[in-house]
Formats: structure tokens, sequence, C-alpha cells
């Protein structure tokens, strides 16, 4: 094993490349040498200046056209003292230190950036601007499934409605006798389900129905919208699957509505209609999910008004840094934008009536539709409009005499403002305007989006200027099922697994583990995380990610996992392995992720540990590496293994971290099954980047660890704050960070408290320091 | 009569083109010309009496003597202007079976020449059924044009509709892409106007939008901080490159932009301003050549306008189940039918005198327009003696005639449709068993 000594340097070579700037030592480059010797005394330290030479050493000119003006004319007072190899060399390091103009950004001090709306955030805004104009959606309820209603004949007559229940998901198969033979006749029966469904994940779903008889599925559809997105009215031939794809919008609920009859349509006369079987089933196809039933957690009985949804493709957005953020504009982006704006405002023109509450033939329609077109301004804009804007946006009235045309074109302006696609700048902003960037500060933090009709209130009376008046609303906001949504969306991402991931396990030792299977655990992972973020009561304690013992499995994945349920049953929390399972740690979705197709994986699971839980900075390796195959080392077992192809020097400056991590989990499989009992292949130990070197038997004692981590709190604090706000929790001082580990700890680790105190933070960014010079007056 | 004037605001064509209609640059000419195909639907049969020519014959006279010319009958009298471009077929029956009723299988069947799957969906009278187990000629037309590259236009085919009702099921659909594929017609002229040149009007609103948030731009980047304004000014650029590319794009295509009367509403009584604005729309749509295969379905099989703006208050269906001895009916059938005949004329002038873009003549000399029916008669429900009409030199049919054969089924002449544009592989369409003796001769 490692001796101490290397395990101190690397573990030093992570803290430093993690917190700052590495210290000269002795491999230091020559041309810091020579800098020290010539140029120091004058230029000052990183090139800063002194009274000899006051302006800064920084400049435009190329590591040659540097090495050839040291050459010639430096030092001053003696040209020929550095010339030639070491000119060349002492070019080189002031150039990549803090000359060039990639070395000043390298080294400017963290602030909060000017940066447009993501990816999310825009479809969000367009979503809620309209949703805006139309009544609000239910709030969460803890009901699931659809309201059954049950008619007699072959229509929804409401005189002959017979039954109404809750149904959990739609999936009967009536036989030739119908549901319920004293009071229908089997002939004849029509059912409506109503409800909503609240998707998972945003993106394209695929609607399936399954049935032999009339049906027709409307998703999100308002009535002035076009058709069904199903409609098998009219029954055909042998079909008995139809399909439709539509986009909805993650943990927001849209309306559904599923119409069955079992009858002939058309001319209402039964004499053809013959004894048949019936059965109906709704299914789904989620963005990378498997067909299947949809389930009733996505489903609720409460009717929402429709949703907009943005279909215009858009270019990811920049995740470099870990989060994503809207750090740069491109010309793709632009053309989605406009895209986007010509999408949106046409399908409100189109709705103007219902939106605007105004009649096609209102004698005050032009003034009413002006007024809209302001209101949606004010809104996009998140702000009051000042004369010049509210000239803007109804500029398109003056000049069009066609009202809807007008109010189109003024809706593009809005959606192709930079005022609508760029986030509030920190800054002095006059005080009638701080509010109110107050208020989008916190609606784009808890929510990725606008604010809502209460926020622009707190804004216009100026209920927004302290902390506390923040906290207020923060808390209101997270009872917002978007607020659930993005905080779902964060655990996933600091999981590392926010897209699916593509798993493939070795057939012959892992039979059956196929893609319904890998969606299954995909969904035990998002039912594990919804309990900790929303428990039946408590906090949503963070420590429980660590710790909790129960996996929920349905009666697919319960074979794989020893455990004895039902076939069809849906998911139950269940405790798993006497215990042994330490929450998202042993998850088997993320330890068949970080595992190869038959093998478990210590070094995925290592970086994982380090870099995602710790929060330490990893440089990949010297070069790619192909792991050594199991069978040519058969005595061996995958801690040896590891150990021995990672035994270079090279390698221990990182695997001297990532291997002790990784072994902690060594007794899960490849598949995450517990392996029986904790043997002396998951000893494992980590150095904190404070205080001495821990040491852990097993995934609970990794758990044990991790609940007390400075680092792991560090890490994870950070992440919710990028993932919130996305800029750089450093722009907002050293401080920051420590000082919201305190609060968490005294708070009891609950995540929601941790939101409230960082939005409490957040509302509030530094105004950004001056701009330093970069004249060029000096070479 | 349509003057020339009217034609070109009608088809919206500014003053900067007008100098090159009809005189396109010549390179035009090396294409081979183009062909077109209009197949236009009324519903409910015709009143025979009234409709059909006394005898086959010719309608311009052996030699143009017009003494020994076969008359025009009320129903046709307002295609008299096209009499040597006409040709009618008598004779051509649906003699499709099956499931469904007749008024089901009249259009179910009229394009199609196939059976209708079981299904659902009673009629008035026999078993239930679904749609249409094939595809119907124009889609397959549609389809052997799209596939060359020398006939592919942007759409291949449209359809149009006039106030065709908001449901689907058998009775309202005539064209079908393939079995079980029902294609809806848009009977709303802005939803065709959208469709058809909705990306150019929204391309030029982003133009005059994207000014004005370029100077909204600088007002806002001035109350930056400079660093931000990096960010900002790369946007700024980039505006400007989208208004340039949106500017080139203008220039390379500046199609002919109907204009459409706003506001008006889907209402029976707008049913005569409706069906203007879809035929103004059809005939930009082919000059553009946008698709060269169109239909236009009046209303749909059992169709029910009441036609009060010629004093004709009944529904048309309930009059068409009147016996042929109820003489009000039936003057109020030929009236109705004879609108529709009048609105067959209206496109077929407006193609005449509009000059085939990039080739010889008018666009009615490179058009066939198909009126038909799917009934010969209501009250009988026959599907003998469907009214097939055709107005135009599209197809390369010798027009001016009367034709009749002896009750032959209809798929031999939807074979003839294809086999004119080319579409010589086509040996059967449809039942195969009605294919018979193959494509009637028309030509």
């Amino acid at each position: 094993m490692a001796s101490s000594a290397v395990r101190a340097l690397c573990a030093s070579l992570v803290v430093v490349a993690s917190w700052g700037m590495r210290p000269a030592s002795a491999d230091e480059h020559p041309g810091a040498v020579i800098y020290r010797e010539h140029c120091l005394r004058c230029h000052g330290e990183n090139g800063v200046g002194t009274p000899a030479a006051s302006a800064p050493l920084v400049g435009d000119r190329s590591i040659g056209q540097l090495s050839r003006y040291v050459a010639d004319t430096m030092p001053e007072d003696d040209p020929t003292a550095v010339t030639g190899e070491a000119a060349a060399r002492v070019a080189e390091w002031i150039h990549e230190r803090f000359y060039s103009a990639v070395a000043r950004d390298r080294h400017r001090p963290p602030r909060v950036d000017l940066a447009r709306l993501t990816v999310g955030q825009h479809k969000q805004a367009i979503a809620d601007l309209v949703a805006g104009f139309l009544p609000p959606p239910p709030g969460p309820t803890p009901e699931r499934g659809l309201r059954g209603e049950y008619f007699q004949g072959r229509d929804f007559n409401p005189a002959r409605r017979v039954l109404e229940r809750l149904d959990p998901a739609v999936g009967f198969d009536f036989g030739v006798e119908g549901p319920d033979p004293e009071r229908f006749e089997p002939g004849r029966f029509a059912i409506r389900w109503q409800g909503s469904i609240v998707p998972e994940e945003s993106g394209a779903h695929e609607l399936i129905v399954r049935t032999e008889h009339a049906v027709r599925l409307l998703v999100n559809h308002s009535d002035w919208d076009g058709p069904p997105l199903i409609d098998a009215w009219v029954k055909s031939g042998n079909d008995t699957e139809y399909r439709g794809t539509i986009h909805l919008l993650a943990g927001r609920p849209h309306p559904l509505r599923l119409e069955f009859s079992k009858a002939s349509q058309g001319v209402d006369n039964p004499v053809h209609e013959k004894p048949r079987r019936a059965s109906i089933e709704l299914l789904w196809r989620q963005p990378h999910g498997v067909v299947e039933r949809v389930p009733g957690r996505n489903l609720v009985p409460q009717h929402s008004p429709a949703t907009f949804v943005v279909t215009t493709p858009f270019p990811p957005d920049d995740r470099s840094i870990g989060y994503e953020r809207g750090s740069t504009v491109s010309k793709e982006w632009l053309a989605a934008v406009e895209a986007a704006a010509v999408e949106s405002a046409a399908a409100i023109r189109a709705r103007a009536g219902r939106l605007a509450g105004v009649k096609s033939d209102a004698p005050d329609r032009g003034e009413r539709l002006r007024g809209f077109a302001d209101t949606f301004a004010e809104r996009a804009f998140r702000r009051p409009l000042d004369p010049a804007l509210r000239a803007l946006v109804g500029h398109p009235f003056d000049e069009l005499s066609d009202l809807d045309a007008a109010l189109e074109r003024s809706l593009l302006l809005a959606l192709s403002s930079p005022r609508f696609l760029f986030r509030e700048p920190p800054g002095p902003t006059d005080a009638g305007i701080a509010p109110w960037d107050t208020a989008a500060r916190l609606s784009f933090g808890v929510w990725d989006s606008i604010p809502d009709e209460p926020l622009r209130a707190a804004a216009a009376r100026g209920e927004l200027a302290t902390p506390d008046q923040v906290e207020a609303s923060v808390r209101r906001m997270l009872g917002d099922r978007r607020a659930r949504a993005k905080l779902r969306g964060f655990l996933l991402a600091w999981l590392r697994v926010d897209r699916p991931v593509e798993i493939a396990k070795d057939p012959t030792r892992h039979p059956g583990f196929d893609a319904a299977v890998i969606h299954d655990l995909r969904t035990s992972l998002r039912l594990f995380i919804d309990d900790i973020l929303l428990p039946a009561d408590g906090p949503a304690d963070y420590r429980r990610l660590f710790t909790a013992g129960e996996v929920p499995l349905n009666g697919r994945l319960a074979p794989f996992y020893g455990v004895d349920l039902p076939a069809r049953s849906d998911f139950v929390p269940v405790r798993l392995d006497d215990g042994h399972r330490a929450g998202i740690l042993t998850h088997p979705y993320l330890m068949s992720v970080l595992a190869y197709p038959g093998e478990s994986s210590p070094i995925h699971r290592g970086v994982f540990l380090t870099r995602g839980i710790l929060g330490n900075v990893l440089k990949p390796p010297a070069e790619a590496v192909a792991p050594l195959a199991p069978d040519l080392h058969p005595g061996l077992s995958t801690r040896q293994r590891v150990t021995l192809q990672t035994s270079p020097a090279a390698c221990q400056g990182c695997h001297a971290v990532i291997n002790p991590l990784g072994f902690a989990l060594e007794d899960f499989d490849a598949i995450g099954r517990f392996r029986g009992e904790i043997g002396s292949d998951s000893v494992g130990s980590y150095v904190p980047r404070e205080g001495p070197e821990v040491h852990f038997e097993g995934a609970n004692g990794l758990a044990a660890y991790l609940v007390t981590s400075a680092d792991a709190e560090e890490a994870f604090l950070q992440s919710l704050f990028h993932a919130l706000v996305r800029q750089p929790i450093r722009a907002w001082g050293p401080q920051t960070l420590p000082r919201l580990r305190q609060s968490f700890a005294a708070k009891g680790f609950d995540i929601r408290e941790a939101v409230v105190d960082i939005m409490k933070v957040a509302a509030f960014p530094p105004v950004p320091p001056p701009l330093e010079t970069t004249d060029d007056h000096a070479p | 009569m349509i003057t020339r004037r009217e034609l070109l605001r009608k088809l919206g064509v500014g003053a900067a083109v007008t100098p090159f209609l009809g005189n396109l640059p010549s390179f035009a000419n090396a294409a081979p010309p183009r062909q077109r195909l209009v197949i236009v639907f009324s519903p409910d049969g015709t009143v025979r009496e009234n409709f059909w020519p006394t005898a086959a014959g010719s309608f311009t006279g052996p030699e143009g003597d017009a003494e020994t010319a076969v008359e025009l009958r009320p129903i046709l009298a307002p295609l008299a202007p096209f009499k040597d471009r006409l040709l009618t077929l008598k004779g051509v029956g649906n003699k499709i079976r099956g499931d469904g009723d007749g008024h089901m299988r009249g259009i179910g069947c009229l394009l199609t020449g196939v059976e209708l799957f079981p299904g659902n969906i009673q009629g008035g009278s026999d078993t239930p059924a679904g749609w249409s187990s094939g595809p119907s000629i124009d889609q397959e037309i549609a389809g052997f044009l799209q596939a060359r590259p020398e006939t592919a236009t942007r759409f291949g085919s449209l359809e149009f509709g006039v106030l065709v009702p908001d449901r689907a099921d058998t009775w309202t659909r005539m064209v079908y892409a393939g079995p079980n594929k029902p294609v809806a017609p848009v009977d709303d002229p802005y939803q065709m106007f959208a469709r058809l040149y909705g990306n150019v009007k929204h391309r030029e609103s982003l133009r005059s939008v994207l000014d004005e948030v370029h100077e909204d731009l600088a007002r806002v980047s001035a109350s930056l901080p400079v660093e931000d304004r990096r960010i900002l000014a790369e946007h700024a650029d980039l505006v400007r490159g989208f208004e340039r590319e949106l500017a080139a794009e203008r220039e390379v295509s500046r199609h002919a932009v109907p204009v459409l009367e706003p506001g008006i509403l889907e209402a029976n009584d707008r049913m005569p301003t409706i069906s203007r604005m879809q035929i103004d729309l059809l005939v930009a749509a082919l000059a553009a050549d946008f698709a060269r295969v169109v239909t236009l379905q009046y209303t749909n099989s059992v169709g029910q306008p009441h036609m009060n703006w010629l004093g004709v208050d009944e529904g048309q269906h309930d009059l068409s189940h009147e016996p042929n001895s109820n003489v009000d009916a039936q003057e109020k059938l030929t009236r109705i039918n004879t609108w529709y005949a009048g609105e067959v004329a209206h496109l077929a002038a407006l193609l005449a005198a509009t000059p085939e873009p990039g080739g010889d003549g008018s666009m009615l000399d490179h058009t066939t327009i198909l009126w038909t029916n799917e009934l010969g008669e209501g009250n009988s429900h026959t599907r003998e003696d469907i009214p097939w009409v055709m107005i135009g030199g599209g197809l390369g049919f010798r027009t001016g005639r009367a034709l009749e054969f002896p009750s032959v089924p209809h798929n031999r002449l939807l074979l003839s449709l294809a086999h004119a544009f080319g579409h010589t592989g086509l040996e059967r369409f449809g039942n195969p068993d009605f294919c018979g003796d193959g494509a009637l001769v028309l030509g």
C-alpha cells in the first residue's frame, strides 16, 4: 500500500489544486527564477508594479514577441543580462502567469457576471408568462390517480353517470361483460378519466393508449387548441394501439382527459353491436424511458390549466464548471431564441382572446390588447415599464392597423429583448428597481422562472429589502411545485446522474438486468430523493442522504436484491441487507452506474466520492488506461487488481485518495447487490482538508464519517448554491461558505433551510469591484 | 370576369415583380412543363336531369359547328366559358362494397377505390366501418412527384376545405395518406395562410423587431459595468448577423403573398366568402409551385350547408333525400349545384387569367380541375354515374367532350389520373378487381 508520505503529498496536491495557487518549489519554472533575479525589483510580485515601474505588466504580445522584447530591452539598466534562452523562458513564464489576457482572466477575482437565462429558465419563464394570465394550477396534494366517471350508454351524458371514483392508474380489462353487469349494458358504456399528469422530466413524452374501442386522449390541451393528442374515436381495422408525442415540463401538472366508449359511434343504432371484450391501458414513454403504464404517482385527480411549452430545440448550456449557467451567447442560441419567440408569439396571438380576456368584437379591443402587451412585457422584463419602454412595446400598435399582428409583434419584441433574455446584473440600480431585481433573483433561484404575483406585489410594496423579508418569501416559494422540481433536479445533478446514464450489464452474470430494470432503478433513486426532500414528517435532513437504510423497490426489482414482493407490486420502501445500506452511497442505481458490466469499479466510485461528495479537484489521468482484465489475474480480488494497476508513482498522486474511498463500497457488486458480509476489501480511509486522516469500514463506516465531514458539507452547500444561483459562490466572499455551513449545522442539516439561507445571501449580490486597468502602455 | 389588376391584387403580387409575370427568365423553360391536378369535392349527389349533357359528343360541335354541339345543362352553365377545355364522364361509378353506408363508402372510397376497414362508425344503414384501407389517388400521385427532384415541391400536396365540420369520421375525410391515415382538410383560410406563408410573415415581423431590440440593447448596455458589456456586445453582433440573414432570405424568396380580408369567422353564411378566400390561396400556392396536387373539399359527405344566399333555407342533405317528384327540392338542389359549378368556374377563370410561371400559356393550360361528388344522386344514394367534370389542360386529356361509358368502375379513372402524370408503373389502384382493362383512355 501507499506509504503515508505519498499519501500526505497527494492530499496536499488535491487540496492545493482546489483551494489556491501552488507554492513555489524545487521544480519551479526556470522563468520564475529569472524573473525573481532580474525583473521583480521593478515589476513587483506577479507584475503588479512598483514605484519604479508602476504600470502592471500586462499586454497582448505573443510569447515570441515578448521574448524578443525582453531580449532586446530588459532589464533596462542591462539589456544584455537576459537574452536568448533565458529571455524565452522568462517570457513564457510571465505570459502564462499574469501577462496574457488568459492569465489575467484566470486570476481575476470571482464576480457575479452578467448571464443570460439558461435554457431551462427560458422555457419555464415563457410557460409562466402565459400561465400568469390563466387561473393558477392546483397546489401539491397527496391524492394520486385520475377521477374516473362511468356512464351508461355510448357517450358522456351526465344524467346517465352511474359511478365516479378515483382510479390510481388506467389499466383495465372489463372482459366481455363490462365493468359491472348490474349497472352497465355490457355492449354500451363509456368512461371518462380526468385530472393532470405530472412528469418527472422535461421533454418529449410519448403517450400510448391500448384499447379495442373508441378512444380519445387530450394532454395539456385547452378548449381552444387543435385536435386531441390521440383521436381514435373512429375504430378502424385491427389497430388497438395509438401513440402521440407531446412536450411536457418536469414537475408541473398538465391537464389530461381520456375518453373511452365501448359502442358504435356515428348513427346511434346498436343493431350491429356484438358482445366483445373491452380493455384499456394508458402508457407512456418518458424522455430516455421505456414504455410503461403511466404510474399513479405521476397522476393527480385535480384539473389544471394547460401549460404553454416551447418546443423549439435549444443548444445545451455551458456546464463546464459543474452547473448550468448562461455565460455565453452563440449564433445557434440566438436562432433558437428567435424561433422560440416566433413560436410563442404566434401561439399567444391565437389565444389572445382568452389570455387577455377580450372578445373579438369588443369595441375597446385595441386598448385591451395593448394593455395585455404592456403587462406581458412588464412580467417578461421583471420590472415596471418606464415611459420609454412602454413606448417601445406599444410601438407596433401605433404602426399596424391589424391589432393581432401588432400584438404578435409586441410579444416578439418582448421575447427578443435583452431585458427578458439576460438576468438582472448586480450593482447600483435606483431604489425603485432594486426590490424588483431581488424578486427576480429569488424566483430564478428557487424556481428557475420569473416572479409570480405575490412576489411582484412584495416588490411593489418594497418588502424585499431585508434578509428577513426575503426569508418570508422564500419559505412561501418552497411550497411550490417548481421548487420541488428544482431541488430534485439539483440532487440528481449533485449525484452526477441528472441525465440518464448509459448502463449495460453482462447478460450472463446479471441476466434480466435490462432497460426496464435500469429505468425502474432510476425511478427508485428519484423516490428515495423525494423521501429525503419531503419526508412524511420532520426536516429534509441532509444526513439521511448517507444513512437512510431503506431502498424503494417494486415487483420487478425485488428479486435482484433478494426481496420477496408480488410481481406487480408498486414501489415500497424496503429495508435491505440487515441495515448494511447507506443511503445514496449504496443505492443500486448509483452502484450500477459506477461499475463495469460485470465487476464493481472502486475507481469510478472513488472518483465520485472524491469529486462529487467531498468536493476535491482531480486532474484527469496522465494517460487513458484500460482496466486490468479480471481473468488475467484470477487470484486477485478487485481491490488487489486496482491497487496493482495504480501502484506507479504517476498514478498515486490521485489514486492514493481515490482508491481508499472507492474501496469502502467494495461490498456492493456491479448491480449494487450486497455481497454478503463486510470484508477486509472494504476498509477505507480519507485525509480531510483539515484534520487528521480518518479510517472507516464498509459503506456504513463511510456514511458515519460523511455525516460529520466538513468537506462533504462544504461541497454539498457549494453545489446547492451554484444550482440555485448559477453564479460562483466565491463572488460573495470567502466567508460565505463557512457561514452557510455553521447555519446548516445549527438548523439540523435541513436542506430546505439551507435554501432559505442561501437565498438570503444571494438576494443581495456584492457590487463588483471596479474594472482593473488593462491599458496596454506596458509591454 | 377578372381584370388583370384584380388578379394581381388577389395574388398579392407587388408592383416590383409585375414586369416579370409571364415573362420569366428563359432557363425555366429547360424544366419539363408543370402538370397539376386540383380535385374539387361537393356533397350529396347531383340533379341528374339538370346536370348530365343530353348525349355524348362535342361541346363545341365537330369542327366547331355550334349547331350540332352538345348543350350544357343548367348546372354546368357557369362553365360555358371553358367549353373547349371541358370533359364530362358519364357511366363511371364507385363499385366498392363492404362495410359502411353509401355516404361513407361514397367519400371514403371515392379517391381510394378500396374498401373501408371494419370499425365502429355506424351509418344510417349497412354495417359500421372505420377508415379507408388504402391511400387516395391524389396522395399516390403526390408521392410519385415528390420522389423525383424535377417535380418535387415544398408541400407535395395541399388539402383545402370549406366548412368541413370539426369532427373526424368517415363522412368528413376524403384524402388518405395510407390505410387508416385520413388527412384532415384545412378549412380555415387563416390557418392555411399561416401554413403557406407563416414563416415569411414571422420572419418579416422579426426583422422589424430586431431593429428596435438593437436600439434597446444600447440603452441596457450603457447602464452596465464595463465587464458585463462584453456579452451584450456579442449578443448585439449576433442580432445584427441574424438581421442580415433575414434580409438576404427576403431577397431570394419574394413569393407573392395573397392578402386575406381579416376577421372572417367560420359560419354557414360566410361560405361564399371562405370559398373565394380558399380559391385565392389555392391559386397563389399553385403559382408559387408549393404543390402540384391539391384537393378542395366543400363540407363533407352528408354535407348540410344552408345556402340562404341563394334563397335556399333548407339544408342540402335534407333536400337531397326528397324524391325526384318534389319539384321545389329539385329546383333548389339545382341552384345549389349550380353554385358549386360557379365556384369551380371561378377557380378555372383565375387559372386561365394567370400566365404559367416560367412556361407557355396560362396556368389552366397546365392544370386539370376534377370536380366530383360522393354520390350520383342523393335520394337513391347511387354511386353509379358519379358526376365527374374536368376542366383544363394539365393532364393532356382531349377536352371539349361529353363522354359516356358502359358503367365502368371508377378505379380505372383513378388510374388514368396517375398515368397522365407519367406514373404508368401503377397498374392497379385500390381494389384490383375493379381495375379490369386498366386506365380509361381519355387522351
